[in-house]
């Protein structure tokens, strides 16, 4: 049993006076164990307009009781749990709340390049999620899988099904190429500028990445990602291990006539156009009424494409730049990605892949990613790579790491101070009540 | 749906990975790669407009904290893209949900319908696209903070950003993320929401021994992966004269990374001194100044379930300092930038110590290292 007495939570709810929990506890809050006082919790988190989480939650079957605990006690409820399925080495999460009491066995699942999912595909997702779990999906995850929970002594099963009747298989935990993300390119999008879809599963089915797929060999995960323009909406430039970014060499494709016109009817303010270019690379010729792009300072930041597409619009001569190195989570901190070269298609950086993989294998510590090594030994683990796999591709000047601490120690003086800032500012938003 | 085979187990050893092929309705795949312009209806609406003519139309829908959904909501939703769309929907990489349908009417039809449902309508634009979410508490071992009660609290809050009630200056996306690890939008999304232990771990007297060898003579041979994954040597593994092992947390090195934390669960720490940080002006487009990691403006800030006021407050101001001072389309951290951070802080009142003291820096990331600037 836990600490608290567990009561059924709704005995209270008849209750006419509403406990407010704050940080000044009243003598009556006190006396609430932590999960009353979660459940109160989890009820105003479910009146605001947004929809709520707890309202899905309490729909399916979840352990709704230990997510309110540890909201009481700003503490997490879950310990990790061991759980094996036959031959399934990456996907599968477990589990244990710290009482001992609940199991929470989750599914991460592959899913089709560019997430776009026909609802027959999520119908079959669903009755996997009825039959074998528990009714809760994470649909949009932030690893690029989609999530089901299921039932421990079901999930055997459950795997099977995945793969034969809906078409998808557990996988992308672990120290092992964790689920690739594509943004959704040609086939919904005008800027892209290669086929990210494609690419992604092309590098997902390449044996060198596949042969991963189901081992945890690595000394820490792997991610990719598939931008097709500069805009980088899939976020390879800060978590991905091999981004690959759709971007041009040489001139910008403008159509003068089309941007007269667009000029003359208002919807481009050329001076604005080329005072707002970040590198300052755009001149509107007034006589001639012109345009002129100065190919040597352009960035590619999209800023004149966006504003004046289709008349001005990425150059032919289109390439994918390889970046390496990014991540969020690792042993020295976040870091953003350094360029390596840029390609003409993806087919081109497999065997560059293949031996970063192995160099990774071979140097890497346990828990560093790519971007550490990198840090650790220096770029040229990266560009002697490069150098051998990558012949006469235009390369680019890899930037320093920037060292970014996210946590800290704080002394009991510094809280007390910005403890203090909040209050005003939540006196200034909130009033005093 | 059950299988009348039993597979040999050991296929599993060959992932089976969909096809993003046969999800595509016929209009898109006849138009892939043919796009060649764009048209917004409103907030959420989208028209892509192909070379051969075809249109479709993208409703970007909110979904709840973590982009959770029970089946039952879910088989709602996919009734609507069944009846108004192309019988297909797209996660997007910022937790929301995109319908996908072939007339403006139709697309109408389906804001109407999961407005009914509860659902908002947005996030495109100079608008909030999003507050994307860790599971934090859900499921999550390492967490510090709860995220997604966090993120309800600031939808909440900030709705009126998302549908486009209140404009903003430019796109904004908001990330919480439960611990230092950030599986929430990392660190560059233009306000990120990050909880934080802020002091050093204690390890369970009792059952740190799950994470240590029992003999100090296993300590001759290899470092115990608690201590190696600490980059700044603050935890120390030793062995005491009967031949046990013992552990020290080091407070003066400890930078609260919470490392040790991914690869030992019996790590404890005070509830009373958990916080959030909050890093302000990340973002990986390489749009204006480009690709770039937040500054840390906030390291500390109380959390107080399940109204997080203070955090709300934070958040409220910033954006409001944005949207009053900004240039059109000038996100975040190009805004930041361009009055210098220091000045920022100064505009938000917190209070500097060494915890937020800025350095200023050079943004030469992303596609910009292979295009030189003169």
């Amino acid at each position: 049993m836990s600490r608290n007495e567990k009561k059924d939570p709704t005995s209270e709810a008849g209750n006419t006076e509403t406990i407010a929990i704050k940080e000044t506890v009243t003598a009556e809050a006190r006396l609430l164990s932590d999960l009353e006082r979660g459940m109160k919790m989890l009820e105003y988190l479910e009146k605001g307009p947004w929809p709520s989480y707890v309202s899905e939650l309490r729909k399916t079957k979840y352990p709704i009781e230990v997510y309110a605990e540890g909201l009481a006690r700003k503490y997490t409820p879950w310990l990790s749990g061991s759980f094996r399925v036959r031959y399934v080495f990456s996907g599968i999460l477990a589990r244990r709340s710290r009482d001992g009491k609940y199991v929470e066995i989750h599914f991460r699942t592959y899913t089709p390049a560019g997430r776009f999912y026909s609802t027959s595909y999520l119908r079959k997702i669903i009755d996997v999620a009825e039959k074998y779990g528990i009714g809760l999906v994470e649909l949009a995850a932030n690893t690029g899988a989609l999530v089901i929970n299921v039932w421990s002594d079901k999930a055997d099963e459950a795997v099977d099904v995945l793969r034969n009747y809906v078409g998808t298989d557990v996988g992308s935990s672990g120290d092992t190429v964790r689920e690739l993300y594509a943004c959704p390119g040609p086939a919904l999008c005008e800027f892209a500028l290669y086929d990210t879809l494609s690419a992604m599963d092309y590098i997902r089915r390449h044996p060198f990445v596949y042969q991963h797929l189901n081992n945890q060999l690595f000394p820490y995960k792997i991610k990719f990602r598939f931008s097709g323009c500069p805009m980088d909406c899939t976020m390879g430039n800060s978590r991905a291990d091999f981004a690959f970014i759709g971007t041009w060499v040489g001139p910008h494709e403008i159509d003068q006539d089309l941007f007269r016109k667009k000029v003359e009817t208002g919807e481009v303010n050329p001076k604005e156009l080329a005072e707002s270019c970040p590198s300052k690379a755009i001149t509107w010729d007034e006589e001639r009424r012109e345009l002129r792009i100065d190919e040597s300072k352009c960035v590619r930041s999209m800023n004149c494409i966006r504003r004046a597409f289709p008349a001005i619009k990425p150059g032919r001569n289109r390439k994918i730049a390889l970046l390496v190195g990014a991540h969020v989570q690792a042993h020295f901190g976040p870091k953003l990605a350094k360029a390596v070269a840029l390609l003409d298609s993806v087919e081109e950086a497999m065997p560059f892949i293949g031996k970063v993989m192995e160099a990774y294998m071979d140097y890497g510590a346990s828990k560093h990613r790519i971007g550490d090594m990198i840090y650790k030994r220096g770029f040229k683990v990266i560009s002697e790579i490069a150098d051998k796999t990558l012949p006469s591709k235009p390369r680019g000047a890899p930037s320093t790491h920037l060292r970014i601490s996210i946590g800290a120690v704080l002394t009991d003086d510094e809280r007390k101070l910005y403890e203090d800032w909040a209050k005003s500012l939540v006196k200034e938003y909130f009033g005093e009540g | 749906m059950s299988l009348t085979i039993s597979p040999n187990p050991a296929d599993r050893m060959n992932k089976v990975l969909p096809q993003f092929t046969a999800q595509l309705p016929d209009i898109i795949r006849r138009n892939y790669g043919r796009w060649v312009d764009r048209k917004f209806h409103g907030n959420g609406i989208i028209e892509h407009i192909s070379e051969t003519g075809d249109r479709v139309f993208t409703v970007k829908v909110g979904l709840p904290p973590n982009s959770r959904l029970s089946t039952e909501t879910l088989k709602k939703l996919l009734d609507i893209a069944d009846n108004y769309g192309l019988k297909v929907i797209r996660g997007t990489r910022a937790m929301n949900l995109e319908f996908i349908t072939d007339s403006l009417d139709k697309a109408l039809k389906i804001k109407e319908e999961v407005e009914k449902l509860g659902f908002p309508v947005g996030g495109w634009g100079g608008a909030l696209w999003s507050v994307m979410s860790c599971t934090a508490y859900l499921t999550c071992t390492t967490a510090v903070v709860d995220a997604p009660s966090i993120t309800q609290v600031l939808y909440n809050h900030l709705k009126p950003y998302f549908t486009g009630e209140i404009e903003l200056p430019a796109k904004l996306k908001i990330g919480v993320s439960g611990c230092p690890n950030q599986c929430a939008g990392g660190i560059a999304v233009d306000i990120s929401i990050v909880g934080h232990y802020g002091q050093a771990p204690k390890p369970d007297p009792e059952r740190i021994k799950f994470c240590i060898p029992t003999k100090a003579e296993a300590l001759k041979t290899a470092i115990p992966q608690i201590a190696a994954v600490c980059p700044v040597g603050a935890i120390k593994v030793f062995g005491k004269p009967d031949g046990s092992v013992g552990i020290e947390v080091d407070d003066k090195k400890c930078i609260a990374c919470g490392r040790c934390k991914n690869v030992c669960d019996y790590l404890d720490w005070d509830p009373n001194k958990i916080g959030v940080a909050i890093f302000v002006g990340g973002k990986t487009s390489n749009t204006g100044t480009g690709p770039r990691l937040g500054y840390k403006v906030i390291p500390w800030l109380p959390v107080n379930p399940p109204e997080y006021k203070e955090v709300v407050a934070a958040v409220r101001r910033i954006i409001d300092i944005w949207r009053s001072e900004a240039r059109p389309g000038e996100r975040l951290g190009d805004y930041v930038d361009r009055i210098g951070v220091d000045e920022f802080i100064k505009k938000l009142g917190v209070p500097v110590t060494r915890h937020n003291r800025m350095t200023p820096q050079q943004w030469r990331y992303g596609l910009r290292q292979f295009f030189s600037q003169a």
